[in-house]
């Protein structure tokens, strides 16, 4: 455990050192501000109401978990991989005292704590944003949903990171990952429109799957049937990328 | 004398046709063991295979009598490493570099970590991050990096690349210091024969992916003027045996 955690804490710092952390919370700020003074726009020139101070921060998540953050995920998985790979990097790690298997683990672990970070982050400002410049509609539910809501978000995150490292372990060339991952991405969207009866399995449409916390009528069984899916297709993921980093030559 | 490292038939071939072809070889305690062989004889896949980065087709590799295919972990407790070129986290000071490492080891402070940048000489630059280090430097980091943990056995490939005579020197006494007063046991390749003839106590000559001989530099230097001729004279008399077979 402690050698898991030292990798950990080297993948943490990694991260931060690289000031990629930095350019995420700048870029989700900047999303806030721009929503904020869309809705104010909106507001003062169509004499619309926008959003309330809670629809708010949803209004961002919706936006956020299907632009800003897939793409910052892939950069991070990208760079945790690829990047290490090209700059024979990964060597540094690989010859010390630590198995390829808590690498990979812990690699896996400081990408999800960055995505969980970052929609965190989004929480916190987007509820303080929405709370000064909007109409108060808050009350306890409607924000503990509001919570629930960001911190699900981080499941299909998790699920999106894991395939994107998958690819990074198939492909040499980080861009080539980059933009297959935009093109597999895209497609599923695509096919999630076209047909729509089987979206469910798609990621793209999990990437919503918050939405089902906010139903009145909780619907449980699709909830666990949504996350059991997730599981699966994260579980082989994880496999299948763990399988070719393991066997990896450097 | 202690095993140290137990090389067993270790094969690996690549598309190319290049690769080593059954090397068997025993690494003594307090060895430093100079593996010497032309460009593309096979060192550096050896030296992979040593340190996990590559997996062998057949064969195996013990450190200190662990696997280092199955018992990984184990086997890399005691052993420091510089492979090919001495990469760095180049976003990283030397400093934090060095600390990226010492989170796996207990027992290295910071003051450990002092100790091996005072040792390779890069003390002054501490602080600056290595995307500005010459290549000379990045090698002493690199170094300072496979001796940071005080390991057991240190195995360098090409360690005076990029170097100056001085940083040639300096490495060169270090390696002596360390074996004299740790008993470190070094395994290092090099094509530099005129180095390695100054360094190292047991020379191994690989051609081809072959190994063709193992011998104490003090048989060789007493049977051959030079460490050079000794060289010659066995990758001469192995290229013969496949021109008389034809």
């Amino acid at each position: 455990m402690a050698v898991f955690q030292a990798a950990l804490i080297n993948e943490i710092e990694k991260l931060y050192k690289k000031k990629k952390v930095l350019v995420a919370v700048l870029l989700s700020l900047a999303v806030i501000v721009i929503g904020q003074l869309a809705i104010v726009g909106v507001r003062s020139g169509l004499g619309l109401r926008g959003a309330g101070s809670l629809e708010f921060p949803m209004l961002v998540l919706s936006v956020f978990v299907n632009t800003v953050l897939p793409l910052f995920t892939a950069l991070v998985a990208i760079d945790s991989f690829s990047g290490e790979f090209t700059q024979h990097t990964m060597r540094i790690t690989l010859t010390r005292p630590v198995s390829r298997f808590k690498i990979f683990c812990a690699k896996i672990t400081a990408i999800m704590l960055f995505i969980l970070g970052a929609l965190l982050l989004l929480l916190v400002f987007s509820v303080l944003a929405g709370l000064i410049f909007n109409t108060n509609s808050a009350t306890l539910d409607s924000f503990s949903r509001t919570i629930f809501s960001y911190i699900v978000s981080l499941f299909p995150m998790l699920v999106l990171a894991l395939g994107i490292v998958l690819l990074a372990n198939i492909f040499k060339s980080g861009i080539t990952v980059f933009f297959v991952s935009i093109i597999i991405f895209l497609t599923f969207k695509v096919l999630g429109l076209i047909f729509s009866q089987y979206s469910s399995i798609l990621l793209t449409t999990q990437l919503d799957w918050y939405n089902l916390f906010l139903v009145n009528s909780f619907p449980f069984a699709k909830i666990v049937r949504q996350f059991l899916i997730m599981l699966g297709s994260g579980m082989m993921l994880f496999t299948t990328g763990f399988y070719l980093y393991d066997k990896k030559e450097f | 004398m202690d095993k140290v490292i137990e090389i067993k038939n270790l094969t690996k071939s690549y598309g190319n046709g290049r690769g080593i072809n059954d090397i068997s070889l025993d690494i003594f305690k307090g060895d430093i063991f100079g593996f010497l062989g032309p460009n593309g004889a096979g060192k550096t896949t050896a030296m992979k295979i040593m340190t996990g980065l590559v997996r062998p087709d057949f064969g195996d590799v013990k450190i200190f009598g662990y696997s280092v295919s199955e018992e990984f972990e184990k086997a890399m407790e005691n052993v420091g490493c510089l492979i090919e070129i001495a990469e760095s986290y180049q976003y990283l000071s030397a400093f934090e570099n060095l600390k990226q490492l010492a989170r796996y080891y207990p027992k290295v402070d910071h003051k450990r970590i002092d100790e091996v940048l005072e040792l390779t000489g890069l003390i002054k630059f501490k602080n600056e991050k290595s995307k500005k280090f010459s290549l000379g430097m990045k090698q002493r980091l690199g170094l300072a990096a496979a001796v940071l943990s005080k390991p057991k056995v240190v195995i360098l490939d090409e360690p005076l690349n990029g170097l100056d005579v001085e940083g040639m020197i300096d490495i060169r006494k270090m390696i002596r210091y360390l074996t004299e007063t740790e008993q470190t046991t070094f395994f290092i390749s090099s094509h530099l024969i005129h180095d390695v003839e100054l360094t190292c106590t047991r020379i191994g000559v690989i051609y081809n992916g072959k190994m063709l001989n193992v011998e104490s530099t003090h048989t060789i230097l007493k049977n051959y003027a030079t460490l050079e001729n000794y060289f010659v004279s066995e990758v001469e008399r192995n290229g013969r045996v496949p021109s008389s077979i034809d």
